[in-house]
């Protein structure tokens, strides 16, 4: 969505359709371009343990986006997050496996998976709202969790899945930096996508019954039949988002799925920020990054060696915290940061807001 | 014409009955002021009319019975609301919020949507044009960009009555439009309904505790107490119909 913060100057439209644009102005192109470029450098420029990160924020950044329609725009809150990316891993890893399904059909089997879930796992949202609902969707994370272990252990691959890197054609993506190149097209997709929803009929349906289930209904949206489409598309795209994950790490296995996966995307949304997509890709970075943070943090200590065992504990203890702390005093998340730091430099040496608005 | 037709309306709620036998029609550009003292069940009419409570009796939409319809279709045959307190989507713009009032107009797929191709793109267009008109007709073009949430209560509620005019409906039901409106903004929320009436002929149910704008306005009260009909007909007589007054003022026992 194209940033509602005023310009000092004026910028005037001659046209409806320019409104509807995603990128209006010179700068914001140049800002895209550049930072495209960037991108473009970074994987040539990265270790090989960079790259990795980098990848890992790509795929949280997908699931994060989906989930961000979900709960930030639609508002319904979901817990089942990492079932779904189990589910569509588990649909990656048994195609290969029972029928040695290419790349080209496996993501595609794994969106409609997703999406199948989605459907009928959103079915309580027509009569359960909030915590309810998250303990609904906490149903969906046992019983695919549970299911992939029954796989695992009938067929006998009780240590996991593993599945050849993906080859379309005679390309085989397996060098790091073609892998990063993929992830990102298909974050790049899950934003354009979500952003295109955002903008149109069905993004404005979304907001309205987050807003007020029973007004958006009086207006003639027909509530239950929306609710639905926000879990289909948010599932089909996390399911993606999780075969792609067990291509990546060549292996799929239910350990990969715990409920603090679910935990982490949500603290993705609540960290960025709810209701902004750029919240939900900020929210990725930090939550993705803020273990090993944790760990360099931790390494400089005198001592290093001797709290070595504890890691684990600190990570989960220092997630508790920055979530507080985000609650408490940045309920807008990493985005309102973003917009504060913006506006400042955008209004500078001016303090405030004009009042009435400004431009869109 | 009878756009609108009500034939003993009963609404309960467990043992509590709050509306019994209530019967009106409205008429094609007809404005029908619904009044009567605080719960006597006014909202609990357009709640039922649009399919917000489930009541029993008939509600006919120009001769189809739409009793018993889920609020979203009855919506959609262009039954529009306003309600007591805006209840708008204060996260988005005055813009927003009337396009989303249009949702039932828009024809786009959600498929379409995603890679807002040309058709996609033409009808957001379309439809941001026809919000326009609606701006224009309701003097809101400076705060086209606001976002609802900043902006004073009054104008809050003039953007309800654009976003359900936005609809394009054959029927609006307002549910006093004019509560919490200093006294410039009554007179032009009067000035929009005259138009709406006069240049777009929509049938309106308009529930008002102004007694002063219904007697000047309205052409038509129908007065409810206690969930029944009192009375019905033009506002001069009807004001001074005894039983109104008891309504109101309460009825001296002795005389």
């Amino acid at each position: 969505m194209s940033s509602r913060e005023p310009r000092a100057s004026g910028y005037f439209r001659s046209s409806y359709a320019q409104g509807l644009r995603l990128l209006e102005t010179r700068t914001q192109w140049t800002a895209l371009v550049l930072f495209l470029t960037a991108l473009g450098i970074f994987p040539f420029t990265a270790t090989s343990f960079q790259l990795d990160l980098a990848c890992q924020v790509f795929l949280a950044a997908i699931g994060a986006i989906a989930l961000m329609l979900l709960t930030g725009y639609a508002g319904q809150v979901s817990l089942g997050h990492a079932g779904l990316i189990a589910a569509g891993a588990f649909t990656a890893g048994i195609l290969f496996k029972e029928f040695g399904a290419k790349f080209w059909i496996t993501i595609p089997a794994a969106a409609v998976v997703g999406a199948l879930i989605g459907l009928i796992f959103g079915l309580p949202s027509l009569r359960l709202r909030g915590l309810y609902l998250a303990v609904s969707t906490l149903a969906l994370h046992f019983i695919v969790v549970y299911l992939g272990g029954e796989y695992e252990t009938k067929r006998g691959f009780s240590t996991g899945i593993l599945i050849d890197a993906p080859r379309v054609g005679d390309f085989i993506i397996r060098d790091r930096k073609i892998w990063y190149f993929v992830l990102l097209s298909f974050a790049a997709a899950a934003l354009l996508i979500s952003l295109n929803l955002l903008r149109s009929r069905t993004g404005r349906a979304w907001a309205a019954i987050r807003s007020h289930e029973t007004i958006a209904e009086a207006l003639g949206i027909g509530v239950p039949a929306h609710k639905l489409l926000a879990f289909v598309i948010s599932s089909s795209m996390t399911a993606v988002a999780g075969a792609l994950f067990g291509y990546y790490r060549g292996f799929v296995s239910v350990e990969a799925f715990s409920l603090f996966l679910s935990i982490q995307y949500v603290a993705m949304i609540i960290i960025g920020g709810m209701g902004s997509l750029l919240g939900a890709i900020l929210g990725a970075v930090f939550v993705t990054l803020l273990p090993y943070v944790i760990e360099y943090a931790v390494a400089q200590l005198p001592n290093a060696r001797s709290y070595a065992g504890m890691l684990a504990a600190f990570n989960y203890a220092a997630f508790g915290v920055v979530m507080i702390l985000f609650l408490i005093f940045e309920p807008q998340g990493l985005v309102g940061i973003w917009r504060r730091v913006q506006n400042y430099f955008l209004l500078w040496p001016f303090k405030q807001k004009p009042l009435g608005g400004g431009r869109k | 014409m009878v756009e609108l037709e009500i034939e003993k309306l009963t609404l309960r709620f467990g043992g509590l009955t709050v509306l019994s036998g209530v019967s009106f029609a409205v008429e094609k550009a007809e404005l029908f002021a619904l009044i009567g003292p605080n719960g006597a069940g006014k909202t609990s009419v357009l709640n039922c009319v649009s399919g917000l409570y489930p009541g029993e009796g008939t509600i006919r939409f120009r001769g189809q019975n739409i009793s018993g319809l889920s609020a979203h279709n009855v919506a959609r045959l262009g039954i529009a609301r306003t309600f007591q307190h805006g209840e708008l989507f204060p996260h988005m713009t005055v813009a927003e919020n009337l396009l989303t009032g249009r949702h039932a107009r828009i024809r786009t797929n959600p498929l379409k949507e995603m890679f807002f191709s040309d058709s996609v793109r033409r009808e957001e267009v379309a439809h941001r044009e026809a919000v326009e008109k609606i701006i224009d007709f309701v003097e809101l073009e400076r705060y086209r960009n606001t976002q609802v949430a900043n902006l004073p209560f009054g104008t809050q509620k003039i953007v309800g009555f654009a976003r359900a005019l936005a609809m394009e409906p054959a029927i609006l039901l307002l549910d006093e439009p004019s509560a919490g409106l200093n006294r410039d903004e009554r007179e032009d929320l009067a000035r929009f309904i005259l138009r709406i009436k006069h240049e777009l002929g929509i049938a309106m149910i308009w529930i008002e505790h102004d007694m002063q704008m219904v007697a000047d306005l309205a052409d038509r009260l129908h007065v409810l107490e206690y969930g029944r009909s009192v009375t019905d007909g033009p506002p001069q007589q009807v004001l001074k119909d005894p039983r109104v007054i008891a309504a109101y003022l309460g009825s001296s026992g002795g005389s």
